[in-house]
Formats: structure tokens, C-alpha cells, sequence
């Protein structure tokens, strides 16, 4: 296995579309870093699963070997368009379908003209990969997989990776604690949503960063109903299975609120 | 200007098959049919709604799902290609709709003035969601009526489902208000499933009926006695029972059109019109009327 670097990134569009905004600053600059990361860590391809690409049928595989247009993000249109040009790995994408099908999770790839990418999956190829240089495979968030199926389904992706004597990169795509203002603040003055919710959020991060895998597997569904994570955090759960579990701590590059709910651009230690 | 009044309301759900079973031009993809009864049922519905020649048709959809307030679509003209993020081998499907702006901001002012959260989409490249394209094709795929897309607010998920139903009843009241002072002829179409188990994998041939049926006996029976009691008028009954129907059917209802809808016809005590019922992937779907104009009934004031 040939893992190059992985990372937790948040799919808000908020940092991304508003990069001045004295409170999405940090978020911003912390995409920044990532990025600057990625590019060092030179991987072949970057297995992406973003939250907020939703199926309910099969795990679905994004196969259309060039996806570009313009998105504009269902709650956020005030702040703007988002444009996309996404190259896709159509060679592991297949492998990926094949092997999750072959272990019995049912797979299937999408190839469509004007398919709906999601907000999550343009900002953090966008974020991360500014230039568009990079091969990536996309993988659905299946709303009735649970974290151990997605785990299952990202370790299947790592391995279909290495199959291919690829270098890869990891990179799940979500917030932290979920809650959002549900009245209209003003965007300057933006913030966790609650105490509580940011004591979880600095707690995870904590032994994420530290590391401490068997901490992380014992709180992580205590953090996910407490704090109302993003999806049942299942983009951790794709970071793990993916890197095969194989990291040693973490650095936090930025951790803010995105109207509310938590967000955080996590570079794990491989 | 003559007070504006709702004509009828419609259960109005949105899965793609069915449009990818009646095969239009609009849409790519091409079948061998499937899913007759409910299409069938739609034939009626837009029998109906041609008959009533409304001004505008409003639509309140599970899949636009915002996070904060309620949202109207607020551009005069929208078009483009919906590809389903789900069933994107069903659905891909050229539109183009005209919004009726002035009703929409009504809504929209209304609403802020009950205290709800609510904002107009201004953004004209903003890309329909597919459940008030489905909607809007079956129940008039002549695309001639201007239109009114509501978000749905995930307050009835982020809310327990009372919490976030009463918003809903606020939004429909607010609806009404906003359809009576602009003067509008109006009739609403609530985009909702009712039992919303399904099958998780998909047939080789989707239209292949024989795969096709109730994802489970309760979700059956449930929609039969939520069905029922609406046939019969029963409409207090049936939301004194609606959080335990969402609760235990995982009704989509809990989206919030269905109560929206009630809300702004005053929840009539009129016995709904069944045209039909089917289920696609294993969820139940219902398309049913209430013909206000039919039961002399659009000035029936609102609920309080």
C-alpha cells in the first residue's frame, strides 16, 4: 500500500465562497495548508468521499472521466457559484465496483452528463487541488450504510489502490458537530453554536491529533450523538478504512465555525 | 383586485420512475413503461387540474432541503438539465419553468411576518431539485402555469417531527395569506410519499414489475388507514395520528408539504379524491385531491 497523505476537510462552501470573512478565515488558510501538503505528497490519485454526495441505492462510484460545469449550493447561492473540472480515475473506479461487489456491497458506477456533483466534493477538490492537476475517485455517502460498512467499503477502495501500484491520497469530506444557527446571524460574528458542541469538537480533535486510535473508536458514537456530527462522522470512517488505519497523530490546520456547526482541516501523520 | 383563493390541493409524490415510465421527450433515458397505476392516477389528477385552470402552481418539495428557514424560488425563469443524484439512470430531464416572483415574495413576506426564517433564491443558475421537476411533469408536463418551488426546511429533522410540523403549518398558513392578497387562482401540490421504507438495491431492469411491491406489510397497512381516513374527511384524525404514522412508516410526510398543504386549505373536513395508489421501490404513493372549488369551499377561512 502506497498511501500518500490523507486528511478530514469540511464540505461547507461558507470558507470557500467567502474566504474574507473574519471568522472562516482560519478554515481557509487551513485548506491552504492542505493543499500545500497534497501537492508535496504527489499522489497518483485522491480517493474522495464527500457526505454530501447522498445515494440511497448501491454505493455509487463517480465513472465519467471528466466532470465540469457549474454548481450552485442549495442553501448557499447568496455567496455565489461554485465551477468544477474534476478528472476521475475511471480504472480504479471499476475495480472499486468490482471488489465491493465481489464482497457482497452492492456497487455501480454513474457516468452522466450534468450528473449533480455536490457542494462537499467541489469545494474540497477545489480547496485542495487549486489547479486541477489531480486524478480523483468519488465515492457516495449511501445514507443506510453505517460507519463500519463505509469503513469496509474505503478499505476496499485503498486496497483496489494499491492493487494498482497507485500513491494515493485520502480525503473524507464533512463538519463536526452539525448544529447550525437556525436564525440569520450576521456572518462576521459566526461561532460554534454552543459550548458543549465545541468542548466535543476540541475533544476529538484532541486524540485525533495525539493519535489515539482506540480513544477515537471508543468515543467516536458518544461525539457523533452528543455533538450531532456531520453524518455520523462516516467521513472519518472512510479516512480509516482507506489508510488502513495507518496513521500516528494528526495536525489540526484550522478548526472554526461554519454557521454554527463545526468544521476542521485535519492532515493526518502517516 | 379580486381576493385570491386556493382551488384544490394535491398529494402530489415525486419518485423519477414515474416519469422515466411514461416516457417524455424531456427526459433521456427510456423504458418499457412500469408503475401504470400510479401513472395512471396522475392522467386524472391532471384531468382535474386542467378543468381548474389556476393561475399558479405551488410545490413543496423534500428535495430541496435548506438548512436555514424556508426558501422560494425567486427568478422568473429557470431551466436546465435535472439529472437525479439517486437515480440518475432514470432521470435526466430538460426543463424550463416560469416562477410567478410576486406570489413567491408574498410567501416569502408572509411568512417572515409569522416568524418564520424565509428567503428568496435570486441566483439564476441555481439547479431545480428533481422532486418539484417530477411533481411538476406529472401533474402538467405542459410546463404553461407559472410556478412557486418551496424549500423544504429540515426543521422537522433538526426539530422533534411536532416541532418542525407546526413551522409547516405556519409556512401554509402564511401561503394562504400571501395567495389571497395577490389575487392568484392557486392549487398545491404537496410532493410527498407516505410510507418511505424501500428496497436498497436496485432490479436489473427498474421497470420490471414483478420486483415491484410494498417494501413491508406494516408500511402497507399504515397507508391504507392514513388513506382511509382521508378518503372519509377524517383530516383531524389523521394528524392526530401523523407524528406516530412518520414515526413508525418513516412517512416522508415528515418533510412538512403534506401539513403545509392542510395548513393552507384549513384543514377541510373534505373527503379526499383517490386516484390511485402504487408503490415504486417499495414506497407507498398516493395521488389524491382535494377539489376546493368542486365543494364550494375556497373561501372556507383558514384554520386559527
Amino acid at each position: 500500500m502506497t498511501l500518500a497523505a490523507a486528511f478530514l476537510v469540511p464540505g461547507s462552501p461558507l470558507p470557500y465562497l467567502r474566504k474574507d470573512n473574519p471568522p472562516w478565515l482560519g478554515l481557509a488558510a487551513g485548506y491552504e495548508k492542505a493543499a500545500r501538503s497534497l501537492a508535496a505528497a504527489r499522489p497518483d490519485v485522491v480517493l474522495l468521499y464527500s457526505t454530501q454526495w447522498m445515494a440511497v441505492l448501491d454505493q455509487l462510484w463517480q465513472e465519467r472521466p471528466r466532470l465540469q460545469g457549474l454548481h450552485v449550493d442549495e442553501n448557499w447561492y447568496e455567496f455565489g457559484e461554485l465551477p468544477f473540472d474534476l478528472s476521475i480515475d475511471g480504472e480504479l473506479a471499476r475495480a472499486c465496483i468490482e471488489s465491493a461487489n465481489a464482497l457482497g456491497l452492492a456497487s455501480k458506477g454513474v457516468d452522466y452528463d450534468a450528473f449533480p456533483v455536490d457542494t462537499g466534493t467541489i469545494v474540497a477538490s477545489n480547496s485542495l487541488d487549486p489547479e486541477g492537476t489531480r486524478q480523483f475517485v468519488l465515492a457516495a455517502n449511501n445514507l443506510y450504510h453505517d460507519f463500519e460498512t463505509t469503513r469496509r467499503i474505503a478499505t476496499i477502495a485503498g486496497e483496489a489502490a494499491s492493487a494498482q501500484g497507485k500513491r494515493f491520497a485520502v480525503v473524507g469530506v464533512g463538519g463536526l458537530s452539525g448544529t447550525i444557527f437556525r436564525e440569520e446571524i450576521d456572518i462576521a460574528d459566526d461561532r460554534i453554536a454552543s459550548d458543549e458542541d465545541d468542548s466535543w469538537n476540541r475533544r476529538m480533535l484532541g486524540i485525533l491529533e495525539k493519535g489515539e486510535t482506540r480513544e477515537v473508536d471508543r468515543l467516536c458514537a458518544e461525539y457523533v450523538q452528543a455533538a450531532k456530527v456531520d453524518m455520523g462522522f462516516k467521513h472519518l470512517a472512510w479516512l480509516q478504512g482507506a489508510t488502513g488505519g495507518r496513521y500516528y497523530g494528526a495536525r489540526i490546520h484550522a478548526y472554526g465555525p461554519t454557521y454554527g456547526a463545526g468544521a476542521a482541516v485535519v492532515e493526518f501523520k502517516i | 383586485m379580486a381576493k385570491g383563493e386556493i382551488l384544490a390541493g394535491y398529494l402530489a409524490p415525486h419518485p423519477p420512475h414515474l416519469v422515466y415510465g411514461e416516457n417524455p421527450p424531456q427526459n433521456e433515458p427510456k423504458s418499457e413503461g412500469g408503475w401504470e397505476p400510479l401513472r395512471w392516477a396522475y392522467e386524472h389528477a391532471r384531468e382535474s387540474l386542467d378543468r381548474l385552470k389556476p393561475d399558479v402552481l405551488l410545490v413543496h418539495s423534500p428535495h430541496w432541503i435548506t438548512q436555514l428557514g424556508h426558501h422560494f424560488l425567486g427568478v422568473e425563469k429557470l431551466s436546465g438539465k435535472s439529472v437525479d443524484p439517486i437515480f440518475p439512470n432514470l432521470f435526466r430531464y430538460t426543463f424550463a419553468l416560469d416562477v410567478d416572483v410576486e406570489l413567491a415574495e408574498a410567501c416569502c413576506e408572509r411568512a417572515r411576518a409569522r416568524g418564520l426564517v424565509a428567503k428568496m433564491m435570486r441566483n439564476p443558475k441555481f439547479r431545480v431539485d428533481y422532486g418539484t421537476i417530477t411533481t411538476l411533469h406529472m401533474i402538467r408536463p405542459q410546463w404553461d402555469i407559472p410556478v412557486v418551488g418551496i424549500s423544504a426546511n429540515n426543521s422537522p429533522y433538526y426539530l422533534t417531527t411536532e416541532e418542525g410540523l407546526e413551522e409547516m403549518d405556519l409556512l401554509g398558513k402564511a401561503t394562504r395569506e400571501a395567495i389571497e392578497e395577490t389575487g392568484r387562482r392557486a392549487a398545491l401540490l404537496a410532493s410527498n410519499t407516505l410510507s418511505h421504507f424501500h428496497f436498497q438495491e436496485e432490479p436489473p431492469l427498474p421497470e420490471d414489475m414483478s420486483r415491484e411491491h410494498p417494501f413491508s406489510h406494516e408500511g402497507y397497512r399504515w397507508d391504507m388507514r392514513i388513506i382511509e381516513l382521508l378518503r372519509q374527511g377524517r383530516t383531524d384524525e389523521v394528524f392526530d395520528i401523523l407524528p406516530q404514522f412518520i414515526e413508525e412508516a418513516f412517512a416522508e410526510v415528515k418533510s412538512g408539504a403534506f401539513t403545509w398543504m392542510f395548513a393552507a386549505m384549513g384543514y377541510p373536513k373534505l373527503p379526499g379524491k383517490l386516484h390511485g395508489y402504487g408503490t415504486v421501490i417499495g414506497t407507498g404513493n398516493a395521488v389524491m385531491e382535494w377539489n376546493l372549488a368542486e365543494a364550494g369551499m375556497t373561501r372556507a377561512e383558514a384554520a386559527a
